[in-house]
């Protein structure tokens, strides 16, 4: 009956007789909430088609366009701080050396650190992409070629090199790469080179030593003609002496002093 | 395409890798990526015996990688045109191919 009601009248007049439509349309027993998959009231299946989504349409095709360069700097905070302290390092520190990081247990690093700290040399973990154009604007190119794979930075005020190699050869999975000392970028076979020269001081004392002993002979260089005569005047009058008290004085003498 | 970190070498019968490079030269990326790798635990995991030696120069050489095996063969990877992976993979076969013959051989001993 309810079912000849709706195929007769339209809905307002259904409505208006205070007609619920609560359980008298569904006839089979499931419920408008179900567990499985329940087929829409074809109404509302045209209303979904009608009413699907269409995407907007560019008037022109994006590739027709010329393509956006999509610049991937974005420069945020960290990756700024990061450079500055990069830069911080590279102004503060006599000596950085750059070593080839190989993945090494957590304690050996510890350990290496402690052993580092005890000379002062402080151990810095570094990414490539930050310090590839700190480089790259400082007066550091030549080192620029070194920032590959894993990389750590042993930087110190003081220039222990002797020291840290030491440590560095108790430690085989870290390899010493290059350093720059005082501005001056060495390799591997020069920072050796440089671990074996005497200390600064020794070296000026050397070179001070060298350079005033050429004036120190100047003074006796010049007194040695008129020195030498004195010496030979000196060995004369005591000939002469010994030639008055024995024998007569000799006239070879008298002839090689003449010849002078 | 495969992480190079992902490539697991089993290193028993390699008794020693000498790695020599220059660092500023600029082919040396994958050289130094592949010296990298095989530090990795896992692989030295496999084989505590083998010597990891890296040889740093400043002479302008190339990049090469010199593989001594226990059974006195020897390979040599010059990797300036290499990638890391390419080596890697190259010494993982070789590496198992030999495990392999020494499996059998071990077999026909016991049989």
């Amino acid at each position: 009956a309810p079912a000849a009601k709706m195929a007769a009248l339209s809905g307002g007049a259904l409505w208006r007789r205070g007609w619920l439509p609560a359980l008298q349309f569904v006839r089979r027993g499931s419920k408008a909430v179900t567990r499985h998959w329940k087929a829409m009231h074809f109404q509302r299946q045209k209303l979904m088609a009608v009413t699907e989504y269409l995407a907007p349409r560019p008037a022109i095709p994006p590739r027709c366009l010329a393509p956006r360069r999509e610049r991937a700097e974005e420069d945020n905070g960290y990756a700024r701080l990061l450079r500055r302290q990069v830069e911080e390092v590279f102004r503060d520190n006599r000596m950085i050396a750059i070593c080839q990081y190989n993945s090494m247990p957590g304690e050996d690093v510890v350990l290496m650190r402690h052993y580092l700290r005890k000379h002062n040399i402080e151990v810095k973990f570094v990414l490539n992409e930050i310090v590839r154009p700190v480089l790259s604007q400082s007066k550091y190119k030549n080192l620029l070629p070194l920032f590959v794979a894993r990389n750590i930075l042993l930087v110190s005020p003081e220039t222990k090199v002797k020291e840290m190699l030491r440590v560095l050869k108790g430690v085989p999975q870290i390899n010493l790469l290059g350093a720059c000392i005082d501005n001056t970028i060495l390799s591997r076979q020069g920072v050796e080179n440089f671990a074996k020269l005497p200390s600064l001081e020794a070296t000026q004392g050397q070179t001070v030593g060298a350079l005033a002993l050429l004036p120190s002979q100047t003074s006796s260089l010049l007194q040695r003609g008129s020195a030498h005569l004195t010496a030979l005047l000196d060995q004369h009058i005591r000939q002469l002496q010994a030639g008055e008290t024995g024998t007569p004085a000799e006239p070879t003498p008298a002839q090689s002093s003449g010849s002078h | 395409k495969k992480m190079a970190s992902k490539i697991s070498v089993g290193l028993r019968p390699v008794k020693s890798i000498v790695v020599r490079f220059c660092p500023f030269e600029s082919n040396v990326e994958s050289t130094r990526k592949f010296l990298g790798c095989i530090n990795h635990k896992k692989i030295q995991a496999t084989n505590r015996n083998c010597e990891v030696t890296a040889d740093v120069r400043h002479d302008g050489s190339e990049p090469l990688v010199d593989v001594m095996f226990a059974d006195g063969e020897r390979l040599i990877m010059k990797g300036a045109n290499l990638t890391t992976i390419e080596m890697l993979t190259a010494l993982g076969s070789r590496c198992s191919a030999k495990e392999l013959k020494e499996e059998q051989k071990s077999k026909k001993k016991s049989l």
